[in-house]
């Protein structure tokens, strides 16, 4: 019998969501693969959540409660997981793929020699080891992946469903070198901007696919006009510098959920979806009948968005009369 | 200073993306290839820094033959020297052989700074990076969208969720991940291309690296076992006819949703 730890993250003083989906995810691989789960919580005065966390779902939590992890560090994390996983002797070391998650859990596996598979949106216990399946091509396929011996892995989150049963155990403190040669300085909050894409009805979004940025206030914006919404775009638009970046929809750019979402030229990498899925009604127009975007949507179009987009703007002004 | 940059030679962004007969992966034969685009933002933050400080700056790609292309490309964008790493056992080597393979130029380079892209288009496993630093015990930042050198070190700064940024120190040497995004791109100037052909490629095999038994394929510890199209599940109804009849079934959506 394994063990197997998932690494908790604390945002704004409370556990994340995304850890409580590791904990579903381990109590899955642990009901099949008979592993024992255990917690480990890293921080600064951070007893009751370890506590926490440790009787709603984790079990038994190791803490690493030190003055030096008052802020993350990629050296401190490592050293603290590295330490924990050794103690624990676990097979799976599972930690959510978030901006700290992706940062430190590839230091954790070759500081330890183990595998590592990165972004997993299923885990499964296997032979030697532990299967997986995650996104390649951003988004365009789905890989197998297998893993042999101890293990390191992230999790999407809002892959799998949080767990949200109790469990036994208490906390264990553990103490690790957690001496580190990064410097953490400050978190600086985003700047406001004054496009504030929350708030509209409609969005119509560019993507790639438009092709050059003139072709956004010709083309994307007159059917936003029309629609009386907002024009958006994904992140290469905006990396490409064709529009700034207060205008992205995305998981580093604005989460929305208008009641129309209208993605032009957009293929649905994963950051472009988690920050517009929630819309109430989705229409894609993209060329390629693969792209991942007509996953999410309720109305496709396979078209050339050139096509398409500028007829409608015609056809939605007609309609207003 | 000296500036290394790993770059990976990726299926271009538009190729036909057909799983190849064993299963495992896509067929890369007759289809174009590019530098990942995440890591054309890295040379370009290096390249900066050339200009701006007078660095040194090394390019490193593992791969087979074809790798010279992407090589040849940041030459001519600027980059002084490349090593090519071309050896058919690191080829399919995972994230941890292509760390280490990485990790020993980096060493023998004496490199003070390890730029990267965040992550690879292909694989999508942001995971070669920090094992770097890791391997080297040196630290580390991903995500970065902006960095300022000075004679002791680097400030970075990270992109978190909702952009949000969070500031870092760090010592040199150290590894730094670009997201995309982070500078404009330049291209390479016909003069860069030509002077680039006058530049030196260094070709290494895994043994000229000490590697030949630490970083092979044949030292896997996972394995793509199938590559497939992810299965349709609540997919999208996708709307047929003419232009005119898709756009008045579109207006007759809209118009159920009361947005007319």
């Amino acid at each position: 019998m394994g063990t197997i730890l998932v690494v908790a993250e604390i945002q704004k003083g409370a556990i994340r969501e995304a850890s409580y989906e590791l904990v579903a995810a381990a109590r899955g691989v642990a009901e099949a693969g008979g592993h024992e789960v255990n917690g480990l919580v890293i921080g600064s005065g951070v007893g009751d959540l370890a506590s926490q966390f440790a009787s709603k779902g984790a079990g038994k939590t190791l803490v690493v409660d030190d003055a030096a992890a008052a802020h993350y560090n990629v050296q401190v994390w490592s050293k603290a997981i590295k330490a924990a996983a050794e103690k624990t002797g676990a097979d799976l070391v599972l930690i959510a793929n978030t901006p700290s998650g992706w940062d430190v859990a590839p230091r954790v596996a070759a500081g330890l020699d183990a595998a590592f598979v990165s972004d997993c949106i299923k885990v499964a216990s296997g032979d030697g080891g532990f299967d997986f399946v995650r996104r390649i091509f951003n988004g365009k396929l789905d890989a197998q992946v297998s893993s042999t011996g101890r293990t390191v892995a992230t999790l999407q989150p809002g892959a799998i469903a949080a767990y949200t049963g109790s469990s036994d155990g208490g906390t264990e403190a553990l103490s690790a070198d957690l001496s580190a040669k990064a410097k953490f300085v400050e978190v600086k909050a985003s700047a406001s901007t004054g496009v504030d894409l929350t708030k509209a009805e409609v969005i119509v979004s560019g993507g790639r696919g438009v092709g050059a940025p003139e072709k956004f206030p010709e083309v994307i914006k007159p059917l936003a006009d029309a629609l009386g919404g907002a024009m958006g775009a994904s992140r290469p638009v905006v990396d490409a510098g064709w529009l700034d970046h207060p205008y992205q929809v995305g998981s580093s750019g604005q989460i929305v959920a208008p009641k129309l979402y209208i993605a032009a030229g957009i293929s649905g990498a994963i950051q472009h979806l988690v920050g517009m899925k929630a819309s109430n009604f989705i229409i894609a127009i993209n060329k390629d009948p693969d792209a991942p975007i007509f996953e999410v949507a309720d109305v496709g179009v396979v078209a050339d968005l050139f096509d398409i987009v500028p007829a409608l703007t015609e056809a939605v002004k007609a309609a207003k009369g | 200073m000296k500036v290394m940059v790993c770059l990976k030679q990726v299926p271009h962004q538009d190729a036909r993306l057909d799983v190849k007969a064993d299963g495992t992966w896509i067929q890369e034969d007759n289809i174009k290839f590019e530098i990942n685009s995440y890591d054309t933002y890295a040379v370009e933050e290096a390249l900066r820094l050339k200009d701006s400080a007078g660095a040194e700056v090394v390019v490193v790609s593992i791969g087979p033959d074809r790798v010279t292309q992407a090589l040849r490309t940041a030459l001519g964008m600027g980059a002084d020297r490349a090593v090519h790493v071309n050896d058919p056992a690191a080829l399919g080597a995972d994230a941890l052989g292509a760390a280490k393979i990485l990790a020993a130029v980096a060493k023998a380079e004496g490199a003070d700074l390890v730029f990267t892209g965040l992550m690879s288009d292909d694989g999508n496993s942001s995971a070669v990076p920090p094992m770097i630093a890791e391997l080297l015990d040196m630290p580390s930042a991903t995500g970065v969208l902006a960095t300022e050198v000075s004679d002791g070190g680097v400030k970075v700064e990270r992109e978190l969720e909702g952009g949000a940024l969070e500031v870092v120190e760090m010592p040199k040497p150290c590894l730094i991940a670009i997201q995309s995004g982070a500078n404009q791109v330049r291209y390479a100037s016909l003069k860069g291309i030509m002077q680039a052909k006058k530049k030196p490629v260094d070709v290494k095999t895994l043994a000229d690296l000490g590697l030949a038994d630490s970083a092979s394929a044949a030292q896997n510890k996972t394995t793509i076992k199938k590559v497939y199209v992810p299965p349709k599940g609540d997919s999208a109804q996708i709307l047929t006819g003419s232009t005119d009849e898709i756009v008045g079934q579109l207006v007759t959506k809209i118009k159920e949703l009361g947005l007319l």
